[in-house]
């Protein structure tokens, strides 16, 4: 395609891409610069984001402040993986609504039955079966990354990321048929990644069908209004310690799980880390952003007669801007998009390591989702672009504000 | 019709002001042939880039057809140099990226700006008629370091045709071309004053080229001499 049928935007942006080609180690040396650049911010947003979810979901386990089990509850606070081993043990259903506790916003109650022989997976995997009372929950729902354009009914289960079964789809459950309205997203909690939820109701009609294939009785947390624990979210202003102490003197034989200190300091730990090395982002890409202006400053200079000329022929100020200005964008839009491919290799390459310290110290790795990942991918190159035009704008500014005689002389 | 009344221009150095021209007066009639010459330094130069709307002078004013110029804004300043005047400048002057064809569209294609692409083909069918006119037929997809110095100039006055200017500007366009080149592209701009009834200014320091001319403005030191 050619400017005898594009026109005149045609003309000037292939100028502009064939200045490039003029200097070629130049532009390759400035599209480096910027892929560099863009590389880091590419990567390091979304190792921070990566970092911030996972903290956030490990440490607040989805969302709750803290856990209220029976006091005999084996619990895994290994790290941040608030879970509670499913057990015998349960407590009442009804014992936050009775005991009205101020510095508690929300308790989500959950009954948690770990069985074998559901038809489930394969023969013998075990799996748990996660009751949650959907009026109530606040830790399970906001997780659903993909669900039937319906609300929740009896008979539906919703799978935890780990677990693959189309939307609407039949499930087996005891040999009873349960229809898969939902999937979570990943958690990076254990019991939850291959969970399989259910409304209370849901979970409850599947009692007898245990005890009929385990040939004993429906585990306890079953029976109507048990539960094995509460989720509970405090209220606004209400300090974990006040909380706990309310809680324990209030309601009788239950035990509070929170977070260990080690991981509140792990974790302001990398929230600092993040802060500066937000800051380092931002300070690389200014410092970017004034060696473009420097180099596009002597790239005007080195061109002062073809813009005195083009002056001359009849071009106006905002045509030669643009001109400039498109050849910036031309250049950092290949160096950020260079640098997002450069990011992504860096990413994979420290993927094992990084994760693998993370889990070591309690964090569980959550990358990303691909559309956020992405949305990232085109910010950074957009941020590139724009850090190009705003290089150019000033120099490009300059030269346009000169008589078109004193450019083809060499002075503008 | 071409005015210039106290037309002046300053320049300032670090020895204070200069005047490369100190207040000229001068009329050129329409489809007239002039010829600007001095010696070097005489202020020719620049005052052939304030009659063409290249700089703006310090004083005085440059009167085209009823219209200062340099009241102009400058929007309509880049339409007045794009539409009314051709330039052929005395060093070659043509975007070394672009091919011949689109160096002479250029102007064409900046005067109809974006978003009007329909007639793009008719710019370049006229692009190719004045290359073909001026004997550079076979290279309209050369690039002007694909050319001579001759070819090029060539090339140059094409496009100060291309948008069919009331005056052709040129300033010492022979000047780096030898003498069989040089009376080739004179031929040219004077078949383009006659034919089409072009104003011409040229600038020049060569008097035989000069007394072609059918009238001479001779410049020394910024003024005008008898």
């Amino acid at each position: 395609m050619t400017a005898e049928r594009r026109g005149l935007r045609w003309l000037l942006a292939s100028l502009a891409l064939q200045n490039l080609g003029r200097r070629k180690a130049r532009s390759f040396l400035l599209i480096a610069a910027v892929a560099v650049a863009s590389g880091v911010v590419f990567t390091g947003a979304t190792l921070m984001r990566s970092i911030d979810r996972s903290m956030a979901v490990g440490f607040t386990r989805m969302g709750a402040d803290m856990m209220v089990v029976p006091e005999g509850a084996l619990t895994n606070i290994t790290a941040a993986l608030l879970t509670v081993e499913p057990t015998d043990l349960v407590l009442d259903a009804d014992l936050f609504a009775k005991a009205q506790l101020t510095s508690v916003s929300r308790a989500a109650p959950q009954k948690i039955a770990r069985v074998e022989h559901s038809g489930i997976g394969s023969h013998h995997e075990s799996a748990d079966l996660i009751g949650f009372d959907p009026a109530l929950d606040f830790t399970i729902q906001p997780w659903l990354v993909e669900k039937l354009n319906r609300d929740l009914q009896p008979g539906d289960v919703i799978l935890g990321a780990g677990r693959e079964a189309p939307l609407g789809s039949q499930l087996l459950i005891f040999g009873k048929p349960h229809t898969v309205y939902g999937r979570l997203g990943k958690t990076g909690v254990g019991t939850h990644e291959r969970g399989v939820f259910m409304a209370f109701g849901t979970l409850d009609a599947l009692a007898m069908s245990m005890g009929g294939h385990g040939g004993g009785s429906p585990p306890a947390v079953l029976q109507p209004g048990k539960v094995s624990g509460f989720l509970v979210e405090l209220a606004p202003g209400a300090a974990p310690l006040q909380a706990r102490f309310a809680i324990l003197s209030t309601l009788k034989g239950v035990k509070v799980v929170t977070g260990d200190s080690t991981m509140s300091g792990i974790r302001q730990g990398l929230a600092a880390l993040l802060d500066g090395i937000l800051a380092l982002m931002v300070l690389m890409f200014a410092s970017t952003a004034l060696m473009i202006c420097v180099l596009f400053s002597a790239i005007v200079t080195e061109r002062r007669g073809e813009l005195g000329l083009l002056k001359a022929i009849g071009a106006r100020r905002s045509q030669i801007v643009g001109m400039m200005v498109i050849e910036a964008v031309i250049a950092t839009g290949i160096g950020g998009a260079l640098g997002v491919v450069l990011g992504t290799l860096v990413m994979r390459f420290y993927e094992r390591s990084l994760v693998y310290y993370l889990e070591n110290v309690g964090v569980p790795f959550l990358w990303l989702d691909t559309p956020r990942m992405v949305a990232v991918a085109v910010g950074a190159i957009v941020l590139a672009t724009i850090i190009g035009a705003l290089g150019a704008l000033y120099p490009a500014w300059r030269a346009s504000r000169s008589d078109p005689y004193d450019l083809v002389r060499g002075e503008g | 019709m071409l005015s210039c009344l106290g037309l002046r221009k300053d320049y300032v150095t670090e020895r204070g002001a200069v005047a490369a021209v100190a207040g000229i007066d001068l009329q050129v009639a329409a489809g007239r042939f002039a010829a600007i010459i001095g010696r070097s330094g005489s202020g020719k130069s620049s005052l052939m880039a304030m009659i063409g709307g290249l700089s703006r002078p310090s004083a005085g004013s440059v009167v085209v057809n009823g219209t200062d110029i340099w009241d102009l804004t400058e929007n309509e300043l880049a339409a007045f140099r794009n539409r009314r005047i051709g330039y052929v400048f005395q060093f070659a002057s043509l975007l070394p990226t672009l091919r011949l064809i689109d160096n002479v569209a250029l102007p064409a294609m900046l005067s109809r700006g974006p978003g009007r692409n329909g007639d793009a083909g008719d710019t370049y069918a006229r692009a190719s008629a004045l290359l073909a006119q001026m004997g550079l037929g076979d290279h309209l997809d050369a690039y002007p370091s694909e050319v001579s110095a001759g070819e090029q100039r060539r090339a140059v006055i094409a496009r100060a045709l291309i948008n069919d200017p009331a005056m052709i500007l040129a300033d010492e366009p022979t000047s780096d071309l030898d003498e069989q080149t040089e009376i080739e592209i004179m031929d040219e701009l004077l078949a383009v004053n006659r034919e089409r009834g072009t104003t011409l200014i040229l600038v020049t320091h060569n008097l035989a080229l000069a007394e072609q001319a059918e009238q001479i403005i001779h410049i020394a030191r910024g003024e005008i001499v008898e």
